[in-house]
């Protein structure tokens, strides 16, 4: 049977008058890339950080790899966040630290690196994953917006997580990187056999990534179904997110 | 009843201030302390200030002098002028100038920092690592200003002294031996102390002002830039309001 990792019903987000989910549904297998396709301000952001426990839900569940999320002491939330890897829309690179430092931060936070020689040798193979180890002493001002983005998502890979949530990974990138990314996060999803939710409106990263894509409007899944399968859709709604 | 929104808007953020305060002292009695961090803090706010306040110092140190002896000629009370300005110094010039410049230099920095911190999402990243952001960034810095400020104060005391010394001799000749004697005698506990006290309260209100401004800082590099400078207004205004609180609670104690 194929094992759901991530699991949300009937989501509801507003920040004051502003509704941004009402009534979100979605299910991530393990070993998918499910996209999440969805208008600028449409919310998508939003849901990926109440997956992460960001963002506090307003109603509904949101299961992950078998833990209800908004009920979480911050303790277990730290736990879980571990098994979850985020990649931010901004890169969320800490600018004043090292590209090393900023690898290593995630592993010094979770108690995780006890071992100096090993925290190395991780930070050595995120880096290799993304190829830029020689990168390792160099401060994120000094590098292109495409090796800002591999960096960080370098910093996901290493503490080898079971779930990587992409916000919009391409966005802003110029096409060829663009798709250098897309490529690497497939590269990734196999070596790693991660599940991954991945945010964006860029076509060209969802077609190379996505095994799945899920529609969102008005605050709810709006269509869902393969790249091919919401192609050839007949509704408008659908068919301007492919044009 | 209704208020004009200015007033509101300053009412609201008043009250959201005083929520962050107290938020401070919640999470920072409670485990988990970050003192790695709160030192490498301490040492960049007290090493980026310590030139300027430094070089403030001496000169409010020497003009200060300069500008007082005409008036002491007057009185014939010339000898006076170590005395006047050390009480000067220490009572008053030092803590406000010290602390302006801080607020200047490290308010800004905070709220600039922590604002692009905040936009570029470096905050969240640090939340969904194990990291508690409002200690590891907020607590720590308060807790470096309410600690620093403190120390350049009496840094910048002693260089402003220093330039005084020097200002005291341009027109007459003081060994720096009797120069700081006289400088001494007339200081009491009374007059050091409340200065002192009060500078914590001025570093613990340029920083808690600088991160509020900061980690409440809205979308865009210009709400960062926005953070930055209202830092440095609110925070330099406090200092001054403190200001005032102070010299009445001194007084209270009779120590005027
Ligand atoms: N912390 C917040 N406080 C208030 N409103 C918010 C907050 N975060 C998001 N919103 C609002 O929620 C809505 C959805 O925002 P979100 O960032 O999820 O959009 P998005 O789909 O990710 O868009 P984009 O493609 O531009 O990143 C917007 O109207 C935004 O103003
Ligand atoms: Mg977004």
């Amino acid at each position: 049977m194929e094992e759901t990792v991530i699991s949300i019903r009937n989501l509801h987000k507003s920040f004051g008058n502003n509704v941004v989910l009402k009534g979100f549904n979605l299910d991530l297998k393990r070993g998918e890339n499910l996209a999440v396709l969805g208008k600028s301000g449409s919310g998508k952001s939003v849901l990926i950080k109440c997956i992460i426990g960001l963002l506090a839900p307003d109603g509904g569940t949101i299961n992950v790899l078998g833990q209800s999320i908004p009920d979480l002491s911050q303790d277990e939330l730290d736990r879980t966040r571990v098994r979850i890897g985020f990649l931010f829309q901004s890169n969320a690179l800490y600018d004043s630290m090292t590209v090393k430092e900023n690898l290593e931060f995630p592993m010094r936070r979770h108690w995780l690196s006890a071992d100096e020689k090993k925290a190395e040798e991780k930070i050595a193979e995120a880096l290799e994953n993304v190829g830029l180890l020689h990168t390792l002493n160099m401060m994120p001002v000094e590098l292109s917006g495409g090796m800002r983005k591999r960096i960080a998502l370098a910093r996901t890979l290493i503490l080898k997580p079971d779930i990587i949530l992409y916000d919009e990974p391409t966005t802003g990138l110029d096409p060829i990187t663009a798709r250098e990314i897309s490529t690497l996060m497939n590269n990734i999803q196999k070596k790693y056999n991660t599940s991954s939710i991945i945010i964006s409106h860029d076509m060209n990263c969802i077609k190379i990534t996505a095994d799945r894509i899920i529609i969102l409007m008005n605050g709810r899944a709006y269509a869902e179904g393969t790249y091919d399968e919401l192609v050839a859709s007949a509704d408008p709604e659908v068919k301007q997110f492919f044009d | 009843m209704q208020l004009p929104q200015h007033t509101r808007n300053f009412i609201l953020e008043a009250g959201e201030l005083s929520r962050f305060t107290g938020r401070f002292f919640r999470e920072s009695v409670k485990p988990r302390y970050e003192v790695n961090e709160f030192i490498n803090q301490c040492f960049i706010v007290g090493y980026k200030s310590l030139p300027l306040v430094g070089l403030t110092g001496f000169i409010m140190g020497l003009v200060l002098t300069m500008q007082l002896r005409p008036s002491l000629i007057d009185y014939g009370v010339e000898s006076e002028l170590p005395a006047m300005v050390g009480i000067s110094i220490v009572r008053e010039i030092g803590p406000v100038i010290t602390a302006l410049i801080f607020a200047g230099k490290i308010g800004s920095s905070i709220g600039a920092e922590l604002g692009s911190m905040k936009v570029t999402e470096q905050i969240d990243a640090m939340e969904v690592s194990g990291t508690n952001p409002f200690k590891y960034l907020v607590v720590t810095r308060v807790m470096a200003t309410t600690l620093m400020l403190p120390i350049l104060v009496l840094l910048g005391d002693a260089i402003s002294l220093y330039g005084a010394y020097l200002g005291v001799n341009i027109k007459a000749t003081t060994s720096f031996h009797l120069y700081y004697t006289q400088v001494f005698d007339n200081l009491s506990f009374g007059d050091v102390i409340p200065a002192f006290v009060k500078s914590f309260f001025f570093g613990f209100a340029i920083g808690v002002v600088g991160c509020f401004k900061g980690y409440n800082s809205s979308k865009g590099t210009e709400g960062v830039g926005r953070s930055a400078n209202s830092a440095v207004v609110v925070a330099s205004l406090m200092v001054f309001i403190l200001d005032l609180i102070a010299v009445q609670v001194t007084d209270l104690f009779g120590l005027n």
